[in-house]
C-alpha cells in the first residue's frame, strides 16, 4: 500500500513539475491473436520494439477486448462501455452502412478534448462513415485523421500490391464494392489505396502530430488503429521479406517498425516520461487463413468464438518512470482504457452507464485490480440469448458456444463453423487458471463446492443482464451503396469509377 | 544529496576494488536440465501462471533460444546424448526391438552408457573442473554405468525416474546415492507423498547444488554443475512452501519450486562474485508430457503434440543462456540449436579439444552467444528428429520434412494414452506408422510452428525446400555408424535390489532369478 502510495506521490510531483497532464498513445492492432507477439511466446515473430515495451513496461496475461469481431470492439475501446449499449452490433461495420457510433456516445478523445488536449487518429476507424461523413473521426472528438476508415480487406483488392517490388495482395477480398480509401479528415486522398507505402504515411503523420503538439505545449492523445495484422497482409520495403514469419510476419514488423519511430519521436521530443503508450488488439487471431492467420498460444480457438482464444489479447502499458517494468495477471479489459485516461488526466468521465473501471492500480502496482468479471457477447447479441460467456475471477462460465468461420481449419473441432450453437445448463465452468486452454471442464456434479460458484455465477449473470439496455442496432439500419465513400461521387458506373490519382497529403 | 553521490560512489570503487579478476580460460559451467517441461512453461514463453519470475528474469539477463531442441522425445536418450554430444542412434542409447520406438532405461533395463562413450565431465577433468551431477542420471543404474564411472566427482540423486512406490517383492524402490553410495530408496527414506504431492526433494537438489558452489568457489576450482531434478515429472511433487500456491495445481507448484531454486543458484553465483564467470544454461530433456495432463503435465505453447513424438511439441525446449558481461542482456536469438551444443560449447569454453575419432553432432555456440556472425556450419545445420532406430524428421532452416509420422498406436490410445490431447492434425498426428520417405509432408515452422499446414506438393517452394534438404539427409545416412544399441534387453534380476551402500543401511533386497528378455516398448 505504502509502494502505491509512493508512486502516487511520484505521480503528482511529476505533473506538478511538469505542469502537463500526461500524453496518451493507444496502439490497436488487428486480428492479432494473445500468442503471436515474440514476448508472448510466439517463436518466429520479431517484434523487437513490443518486445522493448514489454520489457520496460507492465504485459497483462488476462486482458480482454469486449468482441471477437473488430466494429464491436472498437466501440467499447473508444467508448468503456459494450458494444451492446452502443448499438455496434451484430456483426461490423461495411463500407455502405447507414449507421455508425451514435454521436452522442463519448468517445476517449471527446473526453479529453474539455482539457484542451491534441487528438488524432490513424489507420482503421471502422465505427461508421454514413451519409456526409456523420460518423468518421473528426466528428467523435478527433482533431485529426488519416486512414482507412474501415477494414483494409472491404473493398476489391485482386490487382491491388500487398508487397514490393508487385506481389499481388492474396485473394479476393471484398468485392462488387468500391475500392479502399485512404482519407485525410473527411476527404478521400487516394483510391485504391497505395499499400506499400501507407505505413510509411501513417509513421510520418504520426511523428508530425506528436511534435507538433509538443512544439505548442498541448497534451496530446493520438490513437493509432493498424490494419496489421488483418488479412491480406501487406508492408513496404522496410519489413517486407525480413522476417522467418513469412506475409503475416512482416505484416507484425512493419507495425512493430512504427512503434519503434513512435518511441524514437517521443525520446526526441523529450516526452517519452510524461506518455503513456498502451498496445493492445481488437479480437483474436483469424485461424481461417491458415498459416498466413495469427496465433492464439495456449488459448482456444480465434476470432468469432467467446472461446479465451477469440477475446483475450496481447496487452503492455509502457510509460518510463512510472510504470515498473513487470507481468499482471489481473483481469483487466479495453472497456477499462477510458476510465484510466480520464483519472490519469484529471477528466470527467461521461455521465452515462460505464462498463469500464479505472486500473490506475495496475498500472502502479501491479495488482490492486477493480475488475472481477468479464462479459463475453457472440458476434450477433441479442436480448433473447445474452451472455455467451462470463468470466467471475478464476472461473469462466459458458452458457453457449459455438464455432465461427473465422476460427475454421484448426483440429479443434470447438472451433470450426461447423461447431453449431450449443446451450449449457448447467454452464460449461473452466478454471482458467489452472486451465487457460479451456479443455478440463469442471465435473460440477461430482464437486458440491463448486455450488456455490455456481450461484454467484447465475447472480452476476442476472444482475448484469437487468442492467444491460441494448442500444438500438446500427447495423440493422443496412447498407446504402451511395454512401460508400467514393473520390469521384458522380462519377459512372459506380463502383468501378470511384478510382482517383493520389493527392498529396 | 552529496552525501548520496559521495556513498554512491565510494560504493563503486569498492566494488571495482574487491571484484575478483575473472578466469574467462575455465569459466564455471552449470547446466540445468529439467524432466518433462514444455516450452509454454515459462512466462517468458508465453505461459499465463505466474511460476516462473526467476526464469523470466534471467531470460531478460541473458539470452533466450526459441529454436532450441532436444535430441529425443525421452529422457534417457535426451540425457545420454546432452553428455556425449552425439545422436542417440550413435552413443548407443536407442532400440532395434522393433521400428521407430522410444527406450529408455527403467529398472530392469540390462544395458547403460558404454564404456567407449567419453562423457563432458570426463573430458572436463582435463582442465581441472570439479564436476557433480544432482538429480536424475537415467543413463543406466547397474555399478559399471552409474555417473562416478563416468567423470563425475560428486552425484547426489537418483539412477532412475522416481516412479513408485513398489512393494520390494516384484519390485525394489529407486535407490538415491550420495556418490557411489546409497543413501536411502524414494518412497522409504525420501518421501513422496502421492495422495498429497509433497516431497522435498527439490529443496534437497538446491541444497546440494548450492553447497557445491559455496565449496567450488572457495577452493578456486572452476566446476561443472550438472543440475537435473524431476519434479516436473509424474509422479510431479513439490515441498509444503509451495503445495497449493500455483494456479495450475500439483505441476505448477513444481514449477513454481524449481523456479525458485533457479532464482536462489542464480543469486548465489552473483553474491559469491563468480557470476561473470559462469554460463548458466537451462532447458529440457523432452517436451511436456501431454499424457500426463491436466494435473500432471506441462505445456507446449504453440507446438503441437508432446513427449515420446517427433513433433515440435515433443522436442522444442525452452533454453536459457545466461552469463552476465559475456552475453549480452535480453536478447533473443533464433539460432538452430541443440542439447549435442552443449557438450561442444562447454568444451570450447573450457578450452579442450574434442574428441577427434568420433562424430559429434553437436556445435560450438559460443559465436552465438556472444552475438557474433555465426559460421556458415551453424548457419546451415540440420536438427534430426530421431525415434528409435528411424530419422523420422529433419529441420533445415524453417522447414521441416517428415519422412515418418506417428503419435502412438491405436491400441495404445485406445487405452487412454494420448500424445496430442485436442490436436489431431489429419494426416500428420497419425496412429499407424506412416512412411512419407518418398514424399515427405514439409512445413515452414516460420509461418506455422504449429505444424498444421503442409506446404503443396505442387508448389515450386515444396521442390526448391526438398531438393535442399534431400541432400543433407542422404549424407546423413551415408556417414552414420549406428552404435551399439544398449535399450534392447531387460531382467528382472539387474532392477536395484541391492545397490552399493545398501549393506550399512540394511537395504539389501534378494535377488532374482535372472530371467533376460527383450524389452517390450510400445511407443
Amino acid at each position: 500500500m505504502d509502494h502505491i502510495l509512493l508512486l502516487y506521490l511520484n505521480v503528482f510531483l511529476f505533473w506538478s513539475c511538469t505542469a502537463s497532464p500526461p500524453n496518451f498513445i493507444l496502439i490497436f492492432a488487428d486480428d492479432l491473436g494473445f500468442g503471436d507477439l515474440g514476448c508472448y511466446g510466439h517463436p518466429s515473430s520479431l517484434t523487437p520494439n513490443l518486445n522493448r515495451l514489454a520489457e520496460g513496461g507492465l504485459r497483462f496475461t488476462d486482458f480482454y477486448c469486449t468482441s471477437p469481431v473488430c466494429s464491436p470492439s472498437r466501440a467499447s475501446l473508444l467508448t468503456g462501455r459494450y458494444q451492446t449499449r452502443s448499438g455496434i452490433y451484430p456483426g461490423v461495420l461495411y463500407p455502405g452502412s447507414r449507421g455508425g457510433l451514435p454521436l452522442n456516445e463519448t468517445t476517449i478523445a471527446e473526453v479529453l478534448k474539455p482539457l484542451g488536449y491534441a487528438t488524432a487518429a490513424i489507420g482503421k476507424w471502422h465505427l461508421g462513415v454514413g451519409a456526409n461523413g456523420t460518423f468518421l473521426p473528426t466528428r467523435q472528438g478527433f482533431d485529426e485523421y488519416l486512414g482507412i476508415p474501415y477494414s483494409h480487406d472491404m473493398g476489391p483488392c485482386k490487382n491491388l500490391t500487398c508487397f514490393p517490388p508487385d506481389v499481388k495482395c492474396v485473394g479476393l477480398c471484398d468485392v462488387g464494392t468500391v475500392t479502399v480509401p485512404l482519407m485525410h479528415n473527411e476527404v478521400i486522398m487516394q483510391q485504391p489505396v497505395n499499400f506499400l507505402d501507407l505505413e510509411r504515411a501513417y509513421s510520418d503523420f504520426a511523428t508530425q502530430f506528436i511534435s507538433k503538439a509538443v512544439e505548442k505545449e498541448t497534451p496530446f492523445f493520438l490513437y493509432y488503429p493498424s490494419h496489421h495484422t488483418h488479412y491480406p497482409q501487406y508492408a513496404g520495403p522496410e519489413a517486407a521479406g525480413k522476417t522467418l514469419r513469412g506475409k503475416f510476419g512482416d505484416a507484425l514488423l512493419e507495425l512493430d517498425n512504427t512503434i519503434g519511430k513512435i518511441l524514437t519521436t517521443l525520446e526526441n521530443t523529450g516526452v517519452i516520461t510524461n506518455t503513456l503508450i498502451f498496445f493492445t488488439a481488437d479480437n483474436g487471431p483469424e485461424l481461417m487463413r491458415m498459416s498466413r492467420g495469427g496465433n492464439a498460444g495456449p488459448l482456444r480457438c480465434g476470432k468469432g468464438t467467446t472461446y479465451e482464444g477469440g477475446m483475450r489479447e496481447p496487452a503492455i502499458a509502457f510509460w518510463p518512470g512510472i510504470i515498473r517494468p513487470g507481468v499482471t495477471h489481473e483481469i483487466a479489459s479495453t472497456l477499462d482504457i477510458l476510465p484510466t485516461i480520464a483519472s490519469l488526466s484529471g477528466a470527467k468521465l461521461p455521465q452515462v452507464m460505464l462498463d469500464g473501471v479505472d486500473m490506475t492500480d495496475i498500472l502502479f502496482s501491479h495488482e490492486g485490480g477493480k475488475r472481477e468479471t468479464m462479459m463475453f457477447y457472440p458476434t450477433d447479441p441479442n436480448e433473447k440469448y445474452g451472455l455467451f460467456a462470463l468470466r467471475l475471477g478464476k472461473y469462466k462460465a459458458h452458457f453457449y458456444t459455438r464455432g465461427a468461420t473465422h476460427s475454421s481449419t484448426t483440429p479443434d473441432l470447438a472451433c470450426p463453423v461447423f461447431a453449431v450453437l450449443t446451450a449449457h445448463d448447467p454452464p460449461l465452468v473452466f478454471d482458467l487458471e489452472a486451465d487457460p486452454s479451456e479443455n478440463y471442464p469442471l465435473r460440477l456434479e461430482e464437486r458440491p463446492d463448486l455450488q456455490d460458484l455456481l450461484e454467484r455465477i447465475k447472480k452476476v449473470k442476472e444482475q448484469f443482464e437487468a442492467s444491460m439496455v441494448f442500444g438500438e442496432s446500427q447495423l440493422l439500419k443496412g447498407e446504402d451503396p451511395d454512401l460508400e465513400p467514393c473520390c469521384n461521387p458522380q462519377c459512372h458506373p459506380k463502383p468501378v469509377c470511384c478510382e482517383c490519382s493520389p493527392k498529396a497529403v | 544529496m552529496s552525501a548520496l553521490i559521495l556513498a554512491l560512489f565510494s560504493a563503486i570503487i569498492c566494488c571495482s576494488v574487491t571484484e575478483k579478476p575473472s578466469n574467462v580460460s575455465s569459466p564455471n559451467i552449470i547446466i540445468m536440465l529439467m524432466d518433462d517441461m514444455g516450452w509454454g512453461d515459462l512466462g517468458v514463453f508465453g505461459q499465463p501462471a505466474k511460476e516462473t519470475p526467476n526464469l523470466d528474469a534471467m531470460a531478460a539477463q541473458g539470452m533466450l533460444l526459441p529454436n532450441f531442441y532436444t535430441a529425443n522425445p525421452l529422457c534417457s536418450p535426451s540425457r545420454a546424448s546432452l553428455l556425449t554430444g552425439r545422436l542417440p542412434v550413435r552413443n548407443g542409447f536407442y532400440t532395434t526391438n522393433a521400428h521407430a520406438r522410444n527406450a529408455y532405461t527403467p529398472q530392469e533395463i540390462v544395458g547403460g552408457i558404454s564404456e567407449d562413450e567419453i562423457l563432458l565431465p570426463q573430458l572436463l577433468k582435463k582442465k581441472g573442473y570439479i564436476n557433480k551431477i544432482v538429480g536424475k542420471w537415467h543413463l543406466g543404474h547397474r555399478p559399471q554405468y552409474l555417473p562416478l564411472k563416468h567423470g563425475f566427482d560428486e552425484w547426489f540423486g537418483a539412477p532412475n525416474c522416481h516412479f513408485g512406490p513398489y512393494n520390494s517383492n516384484s519390485t525394489p524402490n529407486i535407490p538415491v546415492y550420495n556418490n557411489s553410495e546409497m543413501v536411502g530408496r524414494y518412497y522409504e527414506e525420501f518421501k513422496i507423498n502421492k495422495e498429497t504431492g509433497e516431497s522435498n526433494l527439490t529443496q534437497i537438489y538446491l541444497k546440494e547444488a548450492l553447497d557445491f558452489i559455496n565449496r567450488q568457489t572457495q577452493s578456486q576450482r572452476p566446476f561443472f554443475l550438472y543440475w537435473a531434478p524431476d519434479a516436473t515429472h509424474a509422479p510431479v511433487y513439490a515441498s509444503k512452501r509451495f503445495l497449493g500456491k500455483s494456479q495450475r495445481g500439483w505441476y505448477g507448484d513444481a514449477v513454481m519450486e524449481l523456479d525458485d531454486s533457479v532464482g536462489q543458484i542464480l543469486s548465489r553465483l552473483k553474491s559469491l562474485g563468480v557470476d561473470k564467470n559462469t554460463l548458466v544454461f537451462f532447458t529440457s530433456d523432452n517436451g511436456a508430457a501431454l499424457v500426463s495432463g491436466p494435473n500432471q503435465g506441462g505445456s507446449n505453447g504453440p507446438f503441437l503434440c508432446g513427449k515420446q513424438t517427433t513433433f515440435e511439441g515433443g522436442m522444442r525446449e525452452p533454453a536459457i543462456a545466461w552469463w552476465p558481461g559475456y552475453i549480452q542482456e535480453g536478447t533473443v536469438n533464433f539460432q538452430l540449436a541443440n542439447v549435442m551444443d552443449l557438450f561442444t560449447t562447454s568444451l570450447a569454453l573450457a578450452g579442450i579439444s574434442p574428441p577427434d575419432d568420433r562424430i559429434l553432432d553437436g556445435l560450438d555456440l559460443t559465436p552465438v552467444l556472444r552475438g557474433s556472425q555465426a559460421p556458415r556450419t551453424l548457419q546451415n545445420r540440420p536438427i534430426f528428429y530421431y525415434r528409435g532406430n528411424e530419422l523420422m524428421a529433419v529441420r533445415l532452416g524453417q522447414y521441416k520434412a517428415h519422412y515418418w509420422t506417428w503419435s502412438n498406436s491405436w491400441e495404445e490410445l485406445k487405452k487412454g494414452i494420448n500424445f496430442c490431447p485436442g490436436q489431431e492434425v489429419p494426416g500428420v498426428t497419425t496412429h499407424e506408422q506412416k512412411e512419407h520417405t518418398m514424399q515427405p509432408i514439409i512445413f515452414h515452422l516460420g509461418r506455422d510452428p504449429g505444424e498444421k499446414y503442409p506446404i503443396s506438393v505442387l508448389t515450386k517452394e515444396y521442390q526448391d525446400v526438398l531438393s535442399r534438404i534431400t541432400p543433407v539427409v542422404l549424407q546423413h545416412q551415408k556417414t552414420l555408424v549406428p552404435g551399439y544399441p544398449q535399450l534392447n534387453m531387460c531382467d528382472v534380476a539387474v532392477m536395484n535390489w541391492a545397490p552399493a551402500g545398501c549393506e550399512k543401511l540394511g537395504k539389501c533386497l534378494k535377488v532374482p532369478k535372472s530371467d533376460p528378455k527383450k524389452c517390450d516398448w510400445p511407443h
